[in-house]
């Protein structure tokens, strides 16, 4: 049934990843339809879905290293085309390892891996971390961030062990920066970048959080938007006006289904379905 | 006829003995005659490897069963099952269609396996409980992990050290792949725990009751062909005998029991647990019943044997079909191994193509995973026996119940008499730096070193994360206001000096957390952690700690259904625990108490909001620093005042701290336990995730009237709360308080001035800045959890 996906989202379940289902209900929160993908699935059942969301998780027990043996999966051969023709797609987390290991980001040659995602090094502990950062919306023409001003400054939480943004060929960075990829970068709550831990949570060149490709439909990003998606997810005790506006609504239990940072990431696609 | 036999009947005593060890049985030998007795002959060496597990004291409660069932209460009208299958259920929220949300909670210990292999251990300890939450039909939406280690500068630190590491790590590399956020736990460390530490795990799930699965052959078996299909990884000899070797003393055997830790795969686990679910929707809407239960202690032969016997069937099970790893095994390994990953389940003929396409096709087990899958290893019998077969040969038969028989023991008690005395106080010591030395002391510090290791936030549902407050709380339904709380509990230190405090008052904690975020205390389970059973006075400390549970339980009660107990569900006995030196550990009563909150918006975290609050302190210390942090720590002793519990007492606090949440009053609430009141006032001061600011002054001349030193007002462990309330509705919360007869302390009011100080009638004892605490209270565990600090 090729229609099945019909202007849905494609929600990829490959086997090990474990976010599929708060994803759904993230793009279903701003009116979209979501729908997973089992990854062996007739991959032609996507032709017409709207978007492609490759959710966290652990694909394949990240063996080898994180992502790599989902990135040759054959799914990713049709994700890989969707995304030439300019079809949304986002990957968190291990979604964006994915989309690294595949070569869709940053996307500069043809199919060829630029980018690493390794192991996070932190200032006084090893290993998986999770915690929330705040993120610093930057300039660029990526379509999962048109809902925020550039500059905008978001709590978010991460949750990984892989998930430093590390590149080797200087000129790779320079290319991204000057074609406005990097979408996201790790920041101070007031939206300076200090490259210490614990502001760089885990030493990413650049303080990178999140690379678009050039042409900015695809989107590779390391912290959790869909754990942000309500204000409910926020922490009391986060500080700072996200934490202001949680703290302020405990006791109210409408105030608290309220948007939360994450959920601009999914409403950004929204606004382009509308404006197509 | 089967073949393949162990001599016993016409063996002397110390003939059996000799077959029994040389075999690797832990059976007795007069338990070794009583299965001939049972069979009618000399058993097969699979009938024997079968109730060697069976028999042991972790599948059989021989020791335990008897007290249990006589002090726990486990009758209530929210109980949808008590005791006795994997896991316990209790009803927490009416569904819209009349059904009603269940919450489904297991408990186990994982602790041999952990002392040995701490990674895989503690990995496996996740895998199991997990398991036993999935099987009944639940999605599991958290994991809690109560841990004690040994003394990290102790005699052994370095592997005390060593194996904390190893435990966090496993716990992390099981739970973060799968995808289970970790909604809490906590740690004690002390000497006791040098040769034996604890991993303890709970896994709590939730599911409709209309789709709750049981671990049995369905009825209609009686009428239509049922087949037994295996699914998950290979089978393996992994953990062969670990049940029987959870149930022997920690001796020098080590390298010999390595193989009976088992191999833990979180990514099988998470796929089976995405297929288990097509496959329980299929079963729905064909309305074929199914029977579903996991493989762990004894592995294939106690599953299927209990699935079996539950149902009032018998089965024949076909060795040969059973997907192995590669290797050649022997008859009993296959028949018991505890590999891990793997159901069995009891569906009707029609369905099992489409069962095994689920597994083997759709989710392509056999590809994802080397050796995985889905085959039918048995039909179900409307004889009632159990039978092996492995090739042409018979290796096991016999009645099924036999097979299943319970065993069970009279153990001897005998009190244990300590000396116990109460140090005498040093009044020239300084407060202020003692305070530093509590709250930067490994038990009380900061455990963001270890739960930030943890994904708390997969799965979107969390409110209040671990640290963050008295209990884990999550949000579980949809657009649903009900929230569910999660706290663990059991201070070692009361149970030394007195065994049955230890018990009663890690009910009291537990119940008291679920209650600081505003939940109404509604089950309990219970792992009880001791030494050997055949020594008498350890027998006494296990009865006197669940007979404290018990009196707690009804002392205590059910708040949201007055006149009944707060129930346990569920719950584990690990005896055994005791080291090469033959030290058995300190008592070791641990509770999960789960807590239903009618609206999560209002569980708050324990940190101070808002300036100009007032502070109120919700009991009294009295002078009970007996087992307390502060004699330990700045004594080096126990002392002997142990908190005394006082169930009437704490049901009162209890129920005010709940209306008060009701009211929509508390901006913050936090127990007074271990550490004392000045302990939890600097951790309101700090916040979970150290990002306080506010100050406080509290003169204790208030507590004039206890007759007690300042530091014994300050560190006693009496329990209690502390509560930030706004301003200006004081005579409504004396009056509540009142009402509930419960003794309430004004302390003073939250200042910006970021700093605590304790003053007496208008003098300064001891000041510190919020920076000073949180600097020592954030850091305190790095040593032990985190890295040299560089940057």
């Amino acid at each position: 049934m090729p229609e099945t996906f019909q202007d849905k989202v494609a929600i990829i379940q490959f086997p090990g990843v474990n976010c599929e289902y708060e994803t759904a209900r993230a793009v279903r929160m701003v009116g979209l339809e979501a729908e997973l993908f089992r990854w062996n699935e007739d991959p032609h059942m996507l032709d017409h879905c709207s978007a492609v969301i490759l959710p966290g998780g652990f694909s394949y027990q990240d063996r080898i290293r994180a992502g790599v043996v989902a990135a040759k999966d054959k799914i990713m051969g049709k994700v890989s085309e969707l995304a030439r023709e300019g079809r949304p797609v986002l990957g968190i987390c291990n979604g964006a390892q994915v989309l690294v290991e595949s070569g869709l980001i940053p996307g500069i040659h043809w199919e060829r891996v630029d980018l690493a995602l390794a192991p996070n090094i932190m200032a006084d502990r090893e290993g998986y971390y999770c915690t929330w950062i705040y993120l610093r919306c930057e300039e660029s023409g990526c379509v999962w961030t048109r809902a925020f001003r550039t500059g905008e400054v978001v709590p978010m939480p991460i949750a990984h062990a892989e998930g430093r943004f590390a590149i080797t060929d200087r000129d790779v960075l320079g290319e991204m920066e000057k074609q406005g990829q990097i979408a996201l970068r790790y920041c101070t709550p007031a939206g300076e970048i200090d490259e210490r831990f614990p502001v760089n949570p885990n030493g990413s060149v650049s303080n990178i959080a999140g690379v678009c490709n050039a042409e900015g439909n695809v989107l590779a990003m390391m912290p959790h938007p869909e754990r942000a998606t309500w204000l409910r997810q926020v922490p009391e005790d986060l500080g700072g006006p996200w934490g202001g506006k949680r703290t302020s609504s405990s006791g109210d239990r409408n105030g608290l289904e309220a948007e939360g940072p994450g959920m601009m990431f999914f409403s950004s696609l929204a606004a382009k379905e509308v404006d197509e | 006829m089967v073949t393949g036999t162990i001599p016993i009947v016409a063996r002397d005593d110390g003939e059996i003995k000799k077959t029994l060890s040389e075999n690797g049985f832990n059976l007795t030998v007069t338990e070794a005659r009583r299965v001939a007795e049972l069979l009618g002959r000399d058993p097969t060496v699979v009938e024997i490897t079968i109730f060697n597990t069976m028999w042991s004291e972790h599948c059989s409660y021989k020791s335990s069963r008897k007290t249990l069932g006589e002090m726990l209460p486990t009758k209530a009208p929210n109980v949808v099952l008590g005791p006795g299958e994997d896991a316990g259920i209790i009803r927490f929220a009416e569904a819209e269609d009349g059904d009603w949300y269940c919450l489904v909670i297991a408990h186990e210990s994982h602790n041999h396996p952990s002392q040995l292999l701490p990674y895989e251990g503690a990995a496996t300890g996740i895998g199991g409980i997990v398991r036993d939450v999935y099987c009944m039909g639940a999605d599991v939406v958290g994991v809690l992990d109560p841990l004690r280690f040994g003394d990290p500068a102790g005699q052994k630190g370095r592997q005390s050290i060593a194996i904390a590491r190893g435990v966090v790590e496993g716990i992390a590399g099981y739970g973060n792949p799968l995808g289970v956020p970790n909604l809490g736990g906590d740690i004690v460390f002390d000497a006791g725990y040098d040769e034996n530490c604890l991993v303890n795990v709970v896994a709590v799930g939730i599911v409709k009751e209309s789709r709750i699965l049981r671990s049995r052959v369905p009825d209609d078996a009686a009428h239509k062909p049922y087949k037994i299909i295996l699914v998950g990884k290979p089978t393996d000899d992994s953990g062969f005998g670990g049940a029987a070797f959870a149930s022997e003393d920690l001796a020098s055997e080590e390298e010999a029991n390595r193989g009976a830790v088992q191999v833990p795969d979180p990514f099988l686990k998470r796929v089976l647990a995405e297929a288990n679910k097509r496959v329980f929707e299929l079963a729905e809407r064909q309305g074929s019943a199914i029977g579903f239960k996991d493989l762990g202690a004894g592995g294939i032969s106690c599953a299927t044997s209990e699935m079996a016997h539950a149902g009032g069937f018998g089965v024949t099970i076909h060795l040969d079909r059973v997907n192995l790893a590669v290797g050649q095994y022997p008859p009993a390994v296959v028949s018991c191994s505890e590999t891990q990953e793997r159901y069995a389940l009891a569906v009707p003929l029609e369905m099992v193509d489409d069962v095994l396409q689920i597994y083997n096709e759709d989710f392509d087990l056999p590809h994802i995973y080397h050796g995985a899958g889905a085959v039918v290893i048995g039909d179900v019998l409307e004889e009632p026996v159990y039978r092996i077969e492995s090739g042409d040969r018979v290796v096991c038969e016999a009645p099924i119940d036999v097979i299943t028989t319970g065993i069970s023991y009279d153990r001897a008690r005998k009190p244990r008499r300590g000396r116990f005395e109460e140090p005498e106080l040093d009044a020239s010591r300084s407060l202020h730096d003692d305070f530093l030395s509590v709250i930067s002391s490994p038990n009380i510090a900061s455990k963001n070193y270890v739960f930030k290791r943890y994904d708390s936030e997969v799965q979107g549902r969390a409110v209040l994360r671990p640290g963050e407050a008295d209990a884990g709380v999550i949000a579980p339904l949809e657009g649903r206001d009900v929230g569910l709380a999660f706290s663990v509990d059991g201070n070692p230190f009361y149970g030394i000096i007195d065994p049955y405090q230890g018990g009663a008052l890690a009910v009291c904690e537990a119940a008291r957390n679920v209650a600081a975020v505003g939940a109404v205390p509604s089950t309990i389970t219970d792992c009880l952690n001791y030494g050997n059973p055949e020594i008498e006075e350890v027998f006494w400390e296990f009865s006197e700690g669940v007979r404290g549970i018990g009196d707690a339980c009804r002392g205590i009660g059910l708040i949201s259904h007055e006149g009944n107990p707060l129930p346990v569900v569920s719950g584990n006995v690990s005896f055994y625990n005791q080291g090469e030196s033959g030290k058995a550990i300190p008592p070791s009563p641990i509770i999960a108490c789960v807590g239903v909150a009618e609206d999560f918006s209002r569980c708050r975290s324990i940190q101070w909001k808002d300036e100009g609050d007032a502070v109120y302190y919700i009991g009294e210390p009295l002078d009970e620093l007996g087992g307390s942090e502060y004699y330990r720590v700045i004594y080096g002793t126990l002392g002997a005042n142990v908190p005394e519990a006082d169930f009437i007492r704490e049901k009162n606090q209890i129920k005010t701290v709940i209306e008060m949440h009701s009211n929509g009053w508390v901006r913050a609430c936090h127990d007074t336990s271990q550490g004392g009141l000045l302990t939890a006032l600097a951790e309101m001061a700090i916040g979970g995730r150290g990002s306080g600011r506010l100050g406080l002054k509290v003169d204790l001349e208030e507590f004039a009237g206890t007759g007690l030193e300042p530091e014994k007002i300050l560190f006693s462990e009496t329990g209690g709360f502390i509560v930030e309330l706004p301003a200006g509705i004081e005579r409504d919360v004396l009056a509540l308080c009142a009402r509930n007869r419960v003794k309430l302390y004004k302390l003073g009011t939250l200042t910006g001035r970021s700093k605590l100080e304790v003053l007496l009638k208008g003098e300064r004892l001891a000041h510190w800045p919020i920076d000073e605490l949180r600097d020592v209270f954030m850091d305190g565990c790095r040593g032990i959890f985190g890295l040299e600090k560089k940057n």
